[in-house]
């Protein structure tokens, strides 16, 4: 997810934290480890931000879960889905993976929704054997670094999201000319370097900026001397805002292109008039208004389906076809979902050995902030 | 390294520097007025500038203006959220006043403690925004961006002939806006009774009072007046940038606080030429470089300047010599 950007001293920090946690966490769990392996009485952890600031690119994948659930149809097991509170943070995120680690009615966890949570927890549960599906952490190292077996995730990585945005810049928008500015942390320059990679001679110039810069004027000027014909951003609504407001009233008309890191409902409200017609670019499948998904969804949870939903509902169906498979011990359910292949809502589910869906089966969707909604515009392939 | 790109439009980023420095100048007015006075530095001062921003986008809000309002609407909207957000910004920086420094000042308490009051008053009013007010009332409030509508929009008034430099409304009222502000201060400072009692307390407090200058009372102005020119950089700012935040505060505090420095704290002239200064240095180097190097250069120009003048470039002189 976008939050991949947390440094390793949080890291280092929810580590620690682990470290001191781990005590509490294995004492409660005597009373509760009785699940014998034929019974099928079994719990779904759900860990992410289901409140603070990040809460609403969570929520509606936990929702979706919540609706694969409850139209599950299975006459033998009791399964109930239990949500962890981690408010995307990598130390509250690590005594939540502890507990559910040493609970063995925890057949299956989804989450966590953003990486750095993601990577501060992933050892715990493979040290216990618990299966992770991810909805929605992107970050490259979670499963091309120090990958564990239990982690998997129906989200394509950070990697590929750079080539399908300068697949859309040249493709959709026939862009030859891309100006390419980044906010020089962690998220915004590796992105904005593989879209630098994918264009080659398509890109003009580069230029960086900085978190919580406001005053764009210098990069403007550049834009201005450049005459660039699409314009990339690497980096977080925060700095978007200003930026996409300072060009327009320059009068550079280009196309305004961001990655991930733009998208949300806090997109709209953040650029106002000026990013009318801004494109951001996001692994989250659209839902069709006239899906039976959507239907079933805005009944239950009486909205419609936001981001990351289809992948919610995904992932916990994933862990429900194990248990109408037979799956009965965390072991077997490993085994499962390592081989797992079907038709999901979001895309055709497969795992490789890494944990993540198959490049084939990804793809991207570029959506268009239409009256401060973002409305999907097109799939593009990496 | 771009030399090419700063000599060819020169003209133009000099503007720029000077539209981002108006800004840095109008709030480092607040941080070297208290200085100057209390020998402090009030840590609060950036939140009193972010209250600024919200009271502007409340305003616009109330009164429902949009972009592309009629003339009167625009002009009667922003002078009202002027006013709106000079009393709110001087109410909150009054506020702080009272809470974190006096009580702490009748007791004589070390300068350090003042310090610490005054992170906990700004920490306090960050979360105000990010998180009390968004319990009570919900969105805008919350740690998202948010955006203000730009009442006043952008448009070209005039070119200068023959540099090719087009001047747009928004960079006038920025500029004029903040130097007519300081100089009316200026002014307050140097001309006004009130004003001689600020120059009184800021040379030496025990025989000023023994003048029968009430020294709160000048604390008290001191504070208003600063949290005024927050204010009055907040609507600005809002104008330039049409965004707020609940931690919008923070970097364009710590700029203030180096422009503060840069020009000689204490001292108000001080204020406008190490903004003016620091605006010009960032932007000259987001061109030659990138907006990554901004804060390296205008340190290092900071570094170098103390260097020559410990004292800043202006010296700090509040109180002392111009009578």
């Amino acid at each position: 997810m976008i939050r991949s950007s947390k440094t390793w001293q949080v890291a280092a920090m929810a580590a620690a934290a682990g470290l001191v946690l781990s005590a509490c966490g294995t004492t409660d769990t005597d009373g509760g480890g009785d699940a014998s392996g034929e019974d099928c009485n079994f719990k779904i952890g759900v860990m992410g931000a289901l409140s603070g600031a990040n809460a609403s690119i969570v929520l509606p994948s936990v929702d979706g879960a919540e609706l694969a659930l409850k139209q599950w149809e299975n006459d033998e097991c009791e399964v109930t889905m239990e949500k962890f509170d981690t408010e995307g943070d990598p130390a509250k995120a690590t005594p939540v993976a502890t507990q559910i680690a040493g609970d063995e009615t925890f057949i299956g966890v989804m989450g966590g929704a953003f990486s750095g949570e993601t990577r501060a927890t992933k050892s715990i549960y493979a040290d216990a054997g618990v299966t992770m599906v991810s909805q929605s952490a992107t970050a490259t190292d979670l499963t091309q670094e120090d990958q564990v077996d239990v982690f998997h995730r129906l989200v394509p990585y950070d990697d590929y999201q750079g080539a399908a945005i300068a697949n859309y810049l040249t493709d959709e928008l026939g862009a030859s000319k891309v100006f390419v500015v980044d906010n020089s942390e962690a998220y915004g320059e590796p992105l904005a370097d593989r879209v630098e990679e994918t264009l080659g001679n398509a890109m003009t110039q580069r230029d960086k900026t900085e978190v919580g810069q406001t005053d764009f004027a210098p990069t403007i000027s550049k834009m201005e001397s450049a005459q660039p014909d699409a314009v990339f951003y690497g980096g977080y609504i925060a700095e978007a805002a200003p930026l996409l407001k300072q060009m327009r009233d320059a009068g550079i008309d280009a196309p305004f292109v961001g990655g991930d890191g733009l998208y949300g409902a806090d997109f709209g409200n953040a650029v106002g008039p000026a990013g009318e017609g801004a494109v951001v670019m996001c692994p989250c499948a659209p839902i069709a208004e006239d899906s039976t998904f959507a239907a079933d969804f805005e009944e239950e949870f009486g909205a419609a389906p936001g981001a990351y939903a289809a992948e919610g509902y995904d992932a916990m169906s994933v862990f429900l076809a194990a248990l109408d498979d037979g799956a009965r011990t965390r072991e077997e359910m490993e085994e499962f979902v390592d081989g797992y292949t079907g038709e999901g809502l979001s895309k055709e589910i497969a795992f490789d050995e890494n944990g993540d869906v198959p490049k084939e089966n990804v793809s991207y969707w570029a959506y268009k902030n239409e009256g401060g909604t973002l409305v999907p515009e097109v799939e593009v392939k990496p | 390294m771009d030399f090419d790109a700063l000599f060819s439009g020169l003209d133009r980023h000099t503007l720029d520097g000077i539209t981002r420095g108006s800004i840095y100048a109008l709030v480092a007015l607040g941080y070297t007025m208290v200085y100057g006075v209390m020998k402090l530095i009030n840590f609060a001062h950036s939140e009193v500038f972010m209250v600024g921003t919200w009271t502007v986008l409340g305003v616009y809000t109330v009164l429902g203006v949009s972009a592309g309002a009629g003339l009167a609407a625009v002009i009667g909207a922003t002078l009202l959220a002027l006013i709106a957000a000079m009393l709110a910004s001087a109410g909150t920086a009054l506020a702080v006043e009272r809470i974190a420094y006096r009580p702490l000042r009748k007791k004589g308490a070390p300068p350090l403690i003042f310090l610490i009051t005054g992170i906990g008053c700004s920490m306090v009013l960050v979360e105000t925004f990010g998180q009390v007010l968004r319990f009570f009332f919900g969105p805008p409030f919350g740690r998202v961006t948010v955006n203000i509508p730009s009442v006043l929009q952008t448009r070209d008034l005039f070119t200068i002939p023959g540099v090719d430099l087009t001047i747009t409304n928004t960079r006038v009222i920025i500029i004029v806006g903040a130097i007519v502000m300081m100089l009316a201060l200026d002014t307050f400072v140097n001309k006004s009774r009130l004003g001689r009692g600020v120059r009184a307390v800021a040379q030496d407090p025990d025989t000023a009072s023994l003048m029968g200058v009430n020294q709160n009372r000048v604390i008290m102005l001191v504070f208003v007046l600063g949290g005024a020119m927050a204010g009055v950089a907040a609507l600005l700012y809002t104008i330039q940038y049409d965004i707020t935040k609940f931690d919008i505060g923070f970097i364009i505090g710590l700029k203030a606080f180096t422009a503060a420095v840069l020009g000689g704290i204490g001292n108000l002239r001080g204020a406008l030429v190490g903004g003016l200064l620091l605006g010009i240095a960032e932007v000259y180097a987001s061109t030659i470089w990138s907006s990554e190097w901004a804060n390296v250069t205008a340190f290092v120009v900071l570094v170098v300047v103390l260097m020559f003048r410990p004292t800043g470039l202006l010296g700090e002189s509040l109180g002392k010599a111009r009578a």
